[in-house]
């Protein structure tokens, strides 16, 4: 480990912030109630996928371009997460049940995400809001990720 | 085109044992080249499907058998990888260089929920992504939602498959769970429960392919691949481990649908033909689903079909008499080839308590990650 004084008598640069997959949130991540999902839609299909692309997943072809997507949407399914997820898992140690789902969103995609909500208030229909956060830090840079939890507002759709 | 065959089946059980993926692959190997009445010398190329094995695992397999120079080619398209192993057999021979191949699969895997980084991203590892069956769930929730399917029936489908497996010396688990046991288990991802999903474990299951000629002179119960089909989903068409989102508006036919459709095609086939069925059934609702997809029953009310027997072995549309993976276990590689040599028993007459009467022509089918899936129709 480093010793801070022999440094620099400044304190260190704050780690830089870093998505917790390149080009799925909008940026910059310095104000978290700013960020976005991002999408790519194409011109030529019509059709929006999740994260930013070079490409359209569906046509393959360049005619995309970027959008951020909307923060609202409704639970299309979801399950409840009973046991520990194999592989470096960086939810709460010991590990928690959580709500897992597809919301739907308005630009024509649903998206995968935790649900952050009591296990028995989750279903399909229930309105849910975006909300970007920074992950449980474990020495490296921040890890800015993501979840839905219902919202105040809204009517449930299906 | 020209006719194929299966001369030669054969089997290592599916389970844990104390033995290196070598020994059991090799095991099957023989007994499907004893079974076909060829020596290991007369198959001229040879495919091994199999997943989580090193790289020319086929090859370290079946030297065992003789040293040999023949192609020996290990292929991977996940849990159809059965599939697309024997469909590279019936192309090779369908091509005239080769009349006998041999089509193996073998898996062993480690214990527990499969290493997720053979299909997930790491980003989705560490949000909590990279659990199978909580895929399977979600599919089954919004089913329930849209169709009102019940607990009860996903329950019965696991009911019927760990019944029939007590007559299968080759399944993993043979005891029968009554409907209150299986409803009853822990909950893994609601609404799927323990004794409602299938176990990742070891085991091997070979075949011996052959031309028609080479068949007619080998002689012994050649069984007809009437069509051998893998395709991969389309366009955000199967939401499935690793999927990371979903289309509202692409509308594209599940893997299935598209795989059972050109297999159908392909076999001069219909539904209306089949007597017997081995599915994917990696989780019970899974088994209800692909009754739909399947074309068994139209799309929504495959909860029916289960709740009036019609799936059983004495049923009009037996599906699962080896016990499906829920009791066999699910050695990736081994599956498919697995659920062909059933069929070929089948076909044969050879099943004992789980023979479905006067079986004629069978349909296997197996689905992944990545959307991989692999229909193959057998005909006496």
């Amino acid at each position: 480990m480093s010793n801070p004084t022999s440094i620099s008598a400044a304190s260190p640069a704050k780690p830089a912030r870093i998505p917790i997959r390149e080009g799925l949130l909008s940026t910059p991540l310095t104000d978290l109630s700013a960020v976005r999902l991002m999408g790519s839609r194409c011109t030529s299909c019509g059709e929006t996928s999740l994260g930013t692309s070079e490409v359209c997943a569906n046509c393959g072809r360049d005619t995309v371009t970027s959008l951020p997507l909307s923060r609202r949407g409704h639970v299309w399914t979801y399950t409840i997460v009973r046991h520990k997820p194999p592989g470096d898992y960086k939810g709460p140690d010991p590990f928690v049940p959580f709500a897992l789902g597809l919301v739907e969103l308005p630009e024509g995609l649903r998206v995968l995400t935790p649900i952050e909500c009591a296990l028995k208030q989750v279903r399909i229909g229930m309105p849910v809001e975006f909300r970007a956060f920074v992950r449980e830090p474990d020495g490296g840079p921040e890890v800015v990720t993501f979840a839905f939890a219902p919202s105040a507002a809204g009517e449930a759709r299906v | 085109m020209s006719d194929v065959y299966i001369v030669g089946v054969g089997i290592h059980p599916f389970g844990r044992f104390d033995k290196s993926y070598e020994q059991i692959g090799s095991e099957a190997a023989s007994q499907a080249l004893r079974d076909a009445g060829v020596s290991w010398p007369d198959i001229q190329s040879a495919y091994l499907s199999r997943m989580y094995l090193p790289a020319t695992s086929g090859a370290r397999i079946l030297r065992r058998l003789g040293g040999t120079d023949i192609s020996i080619v290990d292929v991977e398209a996940a849990c159809a990888s059965g599939g697309a192993a024997l469909r590279q057999a019936v192309l090779a021979i369908r091509s005239g260089e080769t009349d006998l191949v041999m089509v193996l699969g073998v898996e062993k895997m480690p214990r527990g929920f499969m290493d997720p980084s053979m299909i997930y991203s790491r980003w989705q590892i560490e949000m909590g992504m990279s659990l199978n069956p909580s895929y399977w769930s979600m599919r089954a929730q919004r089913h329930m939602y849209d169709h009102g399917t019940t607990d009860l029936q996903i329950a019965q489908v696991a009911y019927k498959n760990h019944r029939n497996s007590v007559h299968n010396p080759n399944a993993m688990y043979r005891k029968e769970f009554s409907i209150e046991e299986i409803l009853h288990s822990p909950l893994v991802c609601d609404p799927i429960r323990l004794l409602e999903i299938c176990a990742p474990n070891d085991g091997a299951a070979a075949v011996i392919v052959a031309s028609g000629s080479r068949a007619r002179r080998i002689g012994r119960y050649p069984i007809k691949i009437a069509a051998c089909s893998h395709t991969i989903a389309r366009y955000s068409a199967d939401f499935r481990c690793p999927a990371d989102s979903m289309s509202t508006t692409a509308n594209n036919p599940g893997p299935t649908q598209v795989t059972a459709q050109q297999a159908y095609e392909r076999a001069g086939l219909g539904v209306e033909d089949i007597n017997c069925y081995e599915v994917q059934d990696t989780d019970a609702f899974c088994e209800i689903e692909i009754y739909e997809e399947l074309g068994l029953c139209p799309l929504g009310e495959g909860g029916k079909l289960i709740s009036e027997g019609r799936t059983e072995i004495g049923g009009d549309l037996p599906v699962n008499m080896s016990g499906g993976l829920i009791s066999k276990g699910e050695p990736v590689g081994a599956s498919h080839l697995g659920q062909v040599v059933e069929l070929v028993c089948q076909l044969r007459g050879q099943s004992g308590p789980r023979q479905v009467a006067d079986a004629k022509v069978g349909l296997a089918h197996v689905l992944g990650a990545g959307g991989n899936c692999a229909v193959t129709i057998l005909q006496s």
